[in-house]
C-alpha cells in the first residue's frame, strides 16, 4: 500500500531512519546540516560517533533575536569590559554531548567578532565574549539558533551566585577535611605501630598532640555543616540525621581532646576524620545531582517567546515581552508562538494546541477566538489583541501548579530522619547506662571511657551514606542509558506499582500527523504530494513524507481548513476535507462514487481524518491520516502490565482515536479517556490518588500539571522544556520501553537501599554492644567503621539497578 | 627519634601549604564546571577552518 513510506535511509544529520528519497527528516536538521558544512565543522559527527542518545531531530527556532540588541536588554544582561568586549551569559537548549560542545565552542572561528565562548555543561549555558563594534548579540544568537542550539536570556544570576557560594564552601571543607583525614591516618599508623613495637612516652604524647592540634580545627571546621543542620533541627524541635552524626563527632572530638590533656585514655581522632570526610563527599554527590536538576528547571523560561511584534499605529515593533500590557496589538506571524493570551481581531489561521491541549490537529481561529499563549500558528497572519501575559497565562498559571506541587519532600529522607531520631534516645540512653554501671562496678573514667566509646562508634556514618549512594549509582547508571532521573524520592516513589496514566499525543505515538492508510489510486499520492508541496499545513507535510513529491503544481489554491487544488502535468488535482471536495467536485451537490463514501466512512470509524485526492473531477484515493503509534509501544504495555501496574490512557485528543490507540495497544475502551483538558488529567490524577500511587507519563505542557500532582511524573523523549521541569523522570532515548525499565530500576534501586539500612543498623547494633561491653579499642573502630561504610559502597555498586540484562 | 621533631612539622607545613592551593583554586572558580573540561580534552588543538578561506593556506 504504501508509496514510499519504507524507511530505506538515515537522516544525514540526526541518523533518524527516512524514506529513501530524503536526506533530512526535518528542516531543523537540513539547516543545521548546512551550517556545519559551510563553516567545514564536520568534525561534530566524528565527536559524536555511536552516542546514540544524542542523535534528535535538530530545533531552529529561525527567530532574529533581534530582542537581545535592544538597549534595555543590554543594560540588564551585557557586561562591557576594560578591554571594550561585551560580556553575558546564555542558556542554550539540547546541550547534551561532548560534540555539542565542540560545535558551540567554535562559534569564534565562525562568527567574525566574537572571541570566546564557553559551554557549561551541568547548567547548560555558555557564557559569551564578543567585540559590540564587529558584530551583535543578536547575530551571535542567530549562528547558535541554527546550529540548533536556540539561546535564550540567562535570568538566574542571583540564584546561581548563592548556589556558587555554597558550593565553593562545601568543596572547601571536603578539601579541608581530606587534608586532615591524611595526616591524622599516618600518625594514627605511627601511633598503632608504636602500641605493638613500643614508643617512648614523649612521642606518644607528641604524636597524640600533632593529631589534635589537626583534627580539633580542621575537622572542627569541615565537620560545621553537620553541626549547623543538627542545631536548626533541635531549634526546630524536629529528627535530623545530622543530630546523631554531630553527637559522634562532638563526642569523637572532645573526648580526644580531653584524654590528649589528661594524658591517658584512648583517642578516635583517625575514626572521626575518616567519618567526616566520607559524609562530605556523600554531600557533594547529591549536591551536584540536584544543580543539575534545577538548571533543567530554568530552562523552562524558554517555554513562551521572549518577544513579540507589537502593532504601533501603522508600524510593527519588536519588543521584549515584559513591555507588553493587555489591551496590546500583537502581530502573530506564521511559524511563530503566540506570546501572549488573548482575541484574535484580524486575521484567520489554524493553530497547534497541542503543546496546551495535546490535540493533534490544528484548531482553526477567525476573529473573535481566543487564543493562548504557547500555541504555535500555523497557517496565516494573526492580529491578536492580549489580555493576559507572562504569568497570568494559562501556561503561566500551568507553570506555578508545578512549581508549587513539585516542592514536597522524599518519604525515605523522612524514614531515614525518623530511625535517626530513635536512634539519638537509644544511643544516649545506653550511654548513660554504660556510664552508669561501669562507674559503680570498676571507676568513673573507665565509664566515661566505655560511654564515649560506644558514642563513637555509633555514629550512624553509614545510614547517612546508605541512601546517596544507592541512589547516586542508580541515577548514573540510569543516565547512561539515556534515563535521566531527578533524585532519590521519585526513585522510590516509582517503585510500588499502582496506576499509570498515558497522554497519547507525542508519547504513545509520534506526535505528528502521518499518512497511515490508503485507499484507492495509488499514484495519486504523489499527484497529491506535488499540489500540497508548497504549504506548511500538517496535513501536507503528512502527504510529502508519505510520497515525495517528484513534480511541481501550478495555479494552487488553498483554502484554509478545507483543501488545495491546484494543476499538475495539466491535470487537476484536489486534495482535501470530504465535505469540501463533494461541493467542489459537483456543483448539483451529489455525493462522491459510493466507494470513495465506503473508505471514508471506514477511515473516519478508525479514528482516522480522511482526506480525499480527485484528479480531474474524479475522487480516486481516500488517505487516512493519523498519528503513528511508536514502534515500541505495545512491548512498553504489556512490561508495565507484568510489573503490576493498571495502565491508563488519558488524552486531550478526540476520543475515538484514544480508543483506536488503546485497542491497538490492548489497553480496554473504559481505561481510555479522550477530550481531557490539561486541568482534567490534574482532577483525574487526584482522583486516582486517593487509591494509591499514581505515574503520569507524557510530552506535553498539558500533561506537565498532571505530572506534577502524580506520585512520580515521566516525561519521554521530545517533550516540553516545561513537561521535563514538571516531571521525576525523562526519557533521553527514543525508545519509551525504557520506561518499564526504569520503574523495574526503581525497584531495584529501593531494594537497595532498604539493604544498605538494614546493614547500617545491624553493624550499630554490633559495635554498640562491644562498646557497651567495654570490648572496642580505638584500633577496633579505626577498622570497624570505614569497613561498614566500604560494605554499604559495595552493597549499592553490586544492585541491580539499570544493569544491562547481558 | 629526634628527626620527627623537625620532619613532622615540615610535613605539617606542606600540607597545610597544599590546603591553601585548593582553597585558591576553588575560590579561583577553577572547580565550578567538573563536566566540561572532561569532554573538551577530546576537541582538536587544530583550529578547523572556515572552508571560503580553506585555499590561502597551501
Amino acid at each position: 500500500m504504501s508509496v514510499a513510506a519504507s524507511a530505506t535511509g538515515a537522516c544525514a544529520h540526526c541518523g533518524l531512519p527516512v524514506p529513501r528519497d530524503i536526506t533530512f527528516c526535518c528542516s531543523g536538521c537540513e539547516v543545521v546540516h548546512s551550517v556545519i558544512a559551510q563553516n567545514g565543522l564536520e568534525r561534530f559527527y566524528e565527536l559524536r560517533g555511536g552516542d546514540a542518545g544524542a542523535a534528535e531531530p535538530a530545533r531552529t527556532s529561525g527567530a532574529t533575536y533581534a530582542e537581545l540588541d535592544d538597549a534595555a536588554f543590554q543594560r540588564l544582561h551585557v557586561t562591557i569590559g576594560a578591554d571594550g568586549l561585551a560580556r553575558t551569559a546564555l542558556y542554550l537548549e539540547d546541550l547534551r554531548c561532548t560534540a555539542c560542545v565542540w560545535l558551540v565552542e567554535s562559534a569564534p572561528r565562525c562568527v567574525d567578532g566574537v572571541s570566546e565562548i564557553r559551554v557549561d555543561i551541568g547548567r547548560n549555558r555558555a557564557d559569551v565574549v564578543w567585540d559590540p563594534m564587529s558584530t551583535s548579540l543578536s547575530s551571535v544568537a542567530r549562528y547558535l539558533d541554527r546550529l540548533g542550539h536556540a539561546p535564550h536570556p540567562y535570568r538566574g544570576f542571583a540564584r546561581e551566585a548563592q548556589r556558587r557560594k555554597e558550593d565553593r564552601a562545601l568543596l572547601v571543607k571536603l578539601g579541608v577535611a581530606g587534608a586532615a583525614l591524611g595526616n591524622i591516618m599516618l600518625l594514627a599508623v605511627a601511633l598503632y605501630a608504636g602500641l605493638f613495637g613500643g614508643m617512648s612516652s614523649t612521642d606518644t604524647t607528641m604524636f597524640r598532640w600533632i593529631s589534635m592540634c589537626v583534627a580539633v580545627p580542621g575537622l572542627g571546621y569541615a565537620a560545621t555543616p553537620f553541626f549547623t543542620t543538627a542545631i536548626g533541627a533541635l531549634r526546630a524541635r524536629r529528627l535530623h540525621l545530622d543530630l546523631p552524626l554531630s553527637i559522634g563527632i562532638v563526642a569523637g572530638l572532645g573526648w580526644g581532646a580531653a584524654n590528649v590533656l589528661r594524658g591517658t585514655g584512648e583517642v578516635y581522632f583517625d575514626s572521626i576524620a575518616m567519618l567526616v570526610f566520607l559524609l562530605l563527599v556523600s554531600r557533594w554527590i547529591v549536591l551536584r545531582h540536584q544543580r543539575r536538576a534545577s538548571s533543567a528547571a530554568e530552562l523552562l523560561l524558554s517555554l513562551t517567546p521572549s518577544r513579540a511584534h507589537r502593532i504601533e499605529g501603522d508600524v510593527t515593533v519588536d519588543v521584549a515581552i515584559e513591555a507588553i500590557v493587555p489591551g496590546d496589538r500583537i502581530c502573530v506571524l506564521v511559524g511563530e508562538v503566540v506570546p501572549v493570551d488573548g482575541e484574535v481581531v484580524e486575521g484567520r489561521s489554524a493553530l497547534d494546541v497541542g503543546l496546551l491541549t495535546g490535540e493533534s490537529n490544528p484548531v482553526e481561529v477567525r476573529p473573535g477566538d481566543a487564543v493562548h499563549a504557547g500555541t504555535a500558528n500555523v497557517a496565516g497572519p494573526l492580529v491578536v489583541r492580549a489580555s493576559a501575559v507572562g504569568e497570568a497565562t494559562r501556561v503561566g498559571k500551568l507553570v506555578s501548579t508545578i512549581e508549587a506541587m513539585s516542592s514536597r519532600k522524599s518519604p525515605i529522607e523522612r524514614l531515614v530522619d525518623r530511625i535517626a531520631g530513635r536512634f539519638v534516645a537509644v544511643v544516649t540512653t545506653v550511654a548513660i547506662v554504660t556510664f552508669v554501671v561501669w562507674s559503680l562496678l570498676v571507676s568513673i573514667s573507665i565509664g566515661a571511657e566505655h560511654a564515649m566509646a560506644l558514642l563513637v562508634v555509633t555514629c550512624p556514618c553509614a545510614l547517612a551514606l546508605a541512601t546517596p549512594l544507592a541512589v547516586t549509582v542508580a541515577l548514573g547508571r540510569a543516565a547512561r542509558r539515556g534515563v535521566l532521573v531527578k533524585g532519590a524520592d521519585a526513585l522510590e516513589r516509582l517503585a510500588t506499582p499502582g496506576v499509570i496514566f498515558v497522554d497519547k499525543t507525542g508519547t504513545l505515538t509520534a506526535g505528528k500527523l502521518a499518512v497511515v492508510s490508503w485507499r484507492g489510486d495509488v499514484d495519486a499520492a504523489r499527484l497529491a504530494a506535488a499540489v500540497e508541496s508548497g504549504s506548511d499545513h500538517p496535513i501536507a507535510r503528512a502527504l510529502r513524507t508519505y510520497a515525495p513529491p517528484t513534480r511541481t503544481a501550478t495555479n494552487v489554491r488553498e483554502e484554509l481548513g478545507r483543501g488545495i487544488a491546484g494543476l499538475v502535468d495539466g491535470r487537476l488535482v484536489v486534495v482535501g476535507a470530504p465535505p469540501w471536495v463533494r461541493t467542489t467536485l459537483s456543483i448539483d451537490g451529489r455525493s462522491l462514487p459510493s466507494g470513495v463514501e465506503y473508505w471514508i466512512a471506514e477511515l473516519a470509524e478508525r479514528g482516522e481524518t480522511p482526506i480525499v485526492v480527485a484528479v480531474d473531477g474524479v475522487a480516486v484515493a481516500v488517505a487516512g491520516l493519523a498519528d503513528p503509534i511508536r514502534d515500541d509501544a505495545q512491548l512498553a504495555i504489556a512490561e508495565l502490565t507484568r510489573l503490576g501496574w493498571r495502565v491508563e490512557l488519558l488524552s486531550g485528543d478526540d476520543a475515538r482515536v484514544v480508543r483506536r490507540v488503546g485497542g491497538v495497544l490492548g489497553i480496554p475502551i473504559w481505561r481510555c479517556t479522550g477530550h481531557t483538558s490539561p486541568e482534567g488529567k490534574v482532577a483525574a490524577v487526584n482522583a486516582a490518588r486517593a487509591r494509591g500511587p499514581v505515574v503520569m507519563v507524557g510530552d506535553g505542557v498539558n500533561d506537565a500539571a498532571a505530572m506534577a500532582a502524580a506520585t512520580a511524573g515521566i516525561a519521554v523523549s521530545g517533550a516540553a522544556e516545561i513537561a521535563i521541569e514538571a516531571a521525576d523522570v525523562y526519557l533521553r532515548s527514543h525508545s519509551i520501553a525504557a520506561i518499564a525499565e526504569t520503574i523495574a530500576g526503581a525497584r531495584a534501586t529501593v531494594a537497595t537501599i532498604k539493604r544498605n539500612l538494614r546493614f547500617s543498623l545491624v553493624y550499630n547494633l554490633a559495635a554498640g554492644g562491644l562498646a557497651v561491653v567495654g570490648l572496642i579499642h580505638p584500633l577496633v573502630a579505626a577498622a570497624v567503621m570505614p569497613l561498614s561504610s566500604l560494605t554499604v559502597l559495595a552493597s549499592s555498586l553490586r544492585s541491580r539497578a539499570f544493569r544491562s540484562p547481558s | 627519634m629526634t628527626t620527627l621533631y623537625l620532619v613532622i612539622p615540615l610535613a605539617l607545613l606542606v600540607a597545610g601549604a597544599a590546603v591553601v592551593a585548593f582553597i585558591w583554586v576553588v575560590r579561583s572558580g577553577q572547580l565550578d564546571d567538573v563536566d566540561t573540561p572532561a569532554r573538551r580534552i577530546l576537541f582538536d588543538d587544530a583550529a578547523p577552518r572556515p572552508r571560503e578561506s580553506s585555499t590561502d593556506a597551501r
